[in-house]
């Protein structure tokens, strides 16, 4: 009984989500569009609260850090938290408008954006020692890539056309039409497999979500 | 807007310049105390505003409809609670209900609303001949996608070994599939170095030597 | 002992080196304008004719699924459309599924000076931050109701004249989404197909490339390709704005990959014909 609760359930309750989802879609029943607009709010809120459980796994990890005096990194840890609480108190004192508070507004505004850009921008510099160390034209595969990759870096560019006016046409050409069967393929593939894993998924085969291994 | 002219404005655009330079010696230079410094800052921070950003949320989807009467809100708020659970190892299987419904819808959604636009509308599009009066440019561009797609299907798809008959077209497919993705590598660096430049400038702007 | 050439030097070069050279190159073009001309692709002649459709009254929602992160690839395309929305005299509908969504609407407002002889909440309106990926988009389809009670002020959704009448995404005319990943996939599935709403793409410039075939399909009528689409679209609508800037230093930083991925090839080439 116990396993049935705590698995063949589990799957059950999936499979019916996934069919009400698409019967809702498919055919005009209003109970049934009722049901799927009701669990669609019900998964909403669900994410919704789940993105506190990611925090409160970090700041979990990190106290066993402080608690434990790890060398080296215990120190970074109680900063994360200090400024995880210290933030979280400042939001809290208006939960319905957080930026009326001041700190919290200038906190947001120039560590918390700046950060943010900064982090998402870094890659910038391993893409360019990347291009120097790793993209080798090996054989014709790496050769065709590069190939485009470097025409269509000089129709973004706008210096290509300064250096010859066809490169902009090039580089359009692969741009816009010499990557389309891959993009396509890789659209037309995707959907296949969202669709077989969605069978899989309703058939109680899929058990990764669920933290198992295996299925069969 | 231009250069802050007030005390608070001033210090804010300094120490996001600050922050950006502990990020950035960790490339520019090597790993240091302060690049941890600022990734700390950073995590902390993020994991704060999406706590309270989930707080808030949550209160406007649900509690407020619960408070104003909508008795079955009760629900979801309980599924959601049982999400944490998760990190009870007795418990854990407790929240593999919210997330059969978290997967479950999201499954369905995606399965019913694949087949138009990533199937059928592709396969569409790529067997639409130019129209009439079109140049050979098109006719050839046609060809080139039509062919393409199908040679690059055919070495995603047929999980035989690619040997005899099979051997060239999957080879030919594995070069378009290189010329998209030699494409997308480009594209690739327009956007690492946008996202860059951006710094770059704001670098610039808090010296003073470029304009807000 | 085999005496080491200047390509074995050259590849055994410290990566600090190019980071330094790099951040120094993007700097340049900001001082030293290069200002160079932009080419405008069919892509972006496609999303302006597309805006251009639209009447007065029109409600066009934008979804804004792109952090400040993300500002110097997609905020000028935000900029850019916002304009033409408001020379259209269209409603404009903001939402966002990022926690800093707010920051870029109102970057977008600071950015366009035509918001100022707007009134909110009657000709623009910012609903404020929606979680749930596909399940969320797919409700608001159906009901923006059961996912926004008010504005991002916390002002009720019904005291607000421009969301009279507006429940669905049968009350849309448009939506322009601008992510940085799955969200117009989202769209595409939960708005377009089964409501028709004819929709259009503001990525960064990965999303290009895959958004590229719905766009050849005729699912979205325009597609940008981050900076360098802003910088199109700022020229088609004659505003040239920080995208056009953001190009000049585009034109250094992509010549450096280039010339980094020619040398480090002449390289290979040169160490393997020696051995």
């Amino acid at each position: 009984m116990a396993e049935v609760v705590r698995r063949e359930l589990v799957y059950v309750l999936t499979a019916v989500v996934v069919i009400i989802m698409i019967v809702d879609y498919f055919f005009a029943v209003p109970a049934i569009s009722a049901i799927a607009g009701e669990l669609n709010t019900w998964a909403t809120v669900i994410s919704t609260m789940a993105l506190t459980l990611g925090a409160v796994n970090i700041i979990r990890v990190h106290s066993r850090n402080v608690r434990k005096r790890t060398p080296g990194v215990w120190y970074h840890s109680a900063w994360l938290i200090f400024i995880f609480a210290f933030v979280l108190l400042l939001g809290l004192t208006n939960i319905n408008n957080p930026s009326a508070n001041p700190i919290y507004k200038w906190i947001f505004d120039y560590s918390y954006v700046s950060l943010g850009q900064t982090w998402y921008a870094i890659t910038g510099f391993y893409i360019a020692s990347a291009a120097y160390r790793a993209f080798r034209a090996r054989n014709i595969d790496a050769a065709l890539l590069l190939i485009a990759g470097i025409l269509v870096m000089l129709k973004n560019a706008p210096i290509g056309e300064v250096i010859w006016a066809q490169l902009p046409v090039l580089g359009g050409w692969f741009n816009d039409i010499g990557q389309m069967p891959a993009m396509r393929t890789f659209l037309i593939v995707a959907a296949f497999g969202l669709l077989a894993f969605g069978f899989r998924t309703l058939l109680g085969r899929e058990r990764g979500f669920y933290g198992e291994v295996g299925g069969g | 807007m231009g250069y802050p002219t007030t005390m608070d404005g001033i210090l804010g655009i300094w120490t996001a310049l600050a922050l950006m330079l502990f990020v950035y010696s960790y490339p520019l230079y090597k790993e240091n105390q302060l690049f941890r410094f600022a990734e700390h800052f950073f995590i902390g921070l993020s994991l704060a505003i999406a706590a309270i950003t989930g707080i808030q949320t949550t209160i406007r989807l649900a509690i407020n409809p619960l408070m104003a009467g909508k008795v079955h809100y009760i629900i979801p708020i309980l599924l959601g609670f049982m999400m944490y659970l998760i990190l009870h190892r007795d418990y854990r299987w407790v929240s593999r209900y919210p997330i059969a419904i978290l997967v479950g819808s999201s499954i369905g959604l995606g399965m019913r609303g694949t087949i138009i636009p990533n199937i059928l509308s592709q396969i569409i599009a790529t067997i639409t001949p130019p129209k009439p009066g079109a140049d050979a440019t098109a006719w050839f561009n046609f060809v080139y996608i039509g062919i393409g797609t199908i040679l690059a299907v055919m070495y995603f798809l047929l999980t035989f070994e690619h040997k005899g008959p099979l051997l060239y077209p999957t080879r030919l497919g594995r070069w378009v599939i290189m010329i998209g993705l030699g494409a997308y590598f480009g594209n690739t660096v327009l956007f690492r170095m946008a996202m860059l430049s951006g710094r770059a400038q704001f670098l610039l702007q808090v010296l003073g030597l470029v304009p807000f | 002992m085999s005496q080491e050439s200047i390509w074995d030097r050259l590849q055994r070069i410290d990566r600090r080196v190019i980071y330094w050279i790099l951040f120094i190159l993007l700097m340049i073009p900001f001082i030293r304008p290069l200002s160079l001309p932009v080419s405008i692709g069919p892509q972006s002649i496609t999303f302006i004719e597309g805006l251009r459709k639209l009447k007065e009254g029109d409600v066009v929602v934008i979804n804004i699924s792109s952090g400040v992160s993300a500002w110097p690839e997609c905020l000028p395309s935000l900029v850019a459309v916002s304009k033409v929305l408001i020379q259209q005299k269209a409603k404009i509908i903001f939402w966002t599924s990022f926690v800093d969504g707010h920051m870029t609407f109102e970057k977008i407002v600071e950015k366009v000076p035509e918001f100022k002889k707007l009134t909110y909440g009657v000709d623009y309106v910012h609903l404020g931050f929606y979680t749930g990926a596909e399940p969320a988009v797919a409700q608001l389809a159906k009901n923006i109701r059961s996912i926004f009670t008010t504005d991002y002020k916390g002002t009720p959704i019904d005291q607000l004249p421009i969301m009279k009448g507006v429940n669905s995404a049968n009350d849309v005319k448009m939506v322009i989404s601008s992510d940085t990943g799955d969200y117009c996939d989202y769209y595409i599935r939960q708005w377009r197909i089964p409501y028709g709403v004819p929709l259009a793409e503001i990525g960064i410039a990965m999303n290009f490339s895959a958004y590229q075939p719905h766009w050849q399909a005729g699912i979205l009528f325009g597609v940008t390709a981050g900076a360098r689409g802003g910088a199109e679209l700022e020229k088609l609508i004659g505003a040239p704005g920080d995208a056009t800037i953001t190009m000049d230093s585009i034109n250094t930083s992509h010549l450096l990959v280039i010339v980094a991925v020619i040398l480090a090839n002449l390289g290979y080439a040169a160490t393997r014909r020696r051995k």
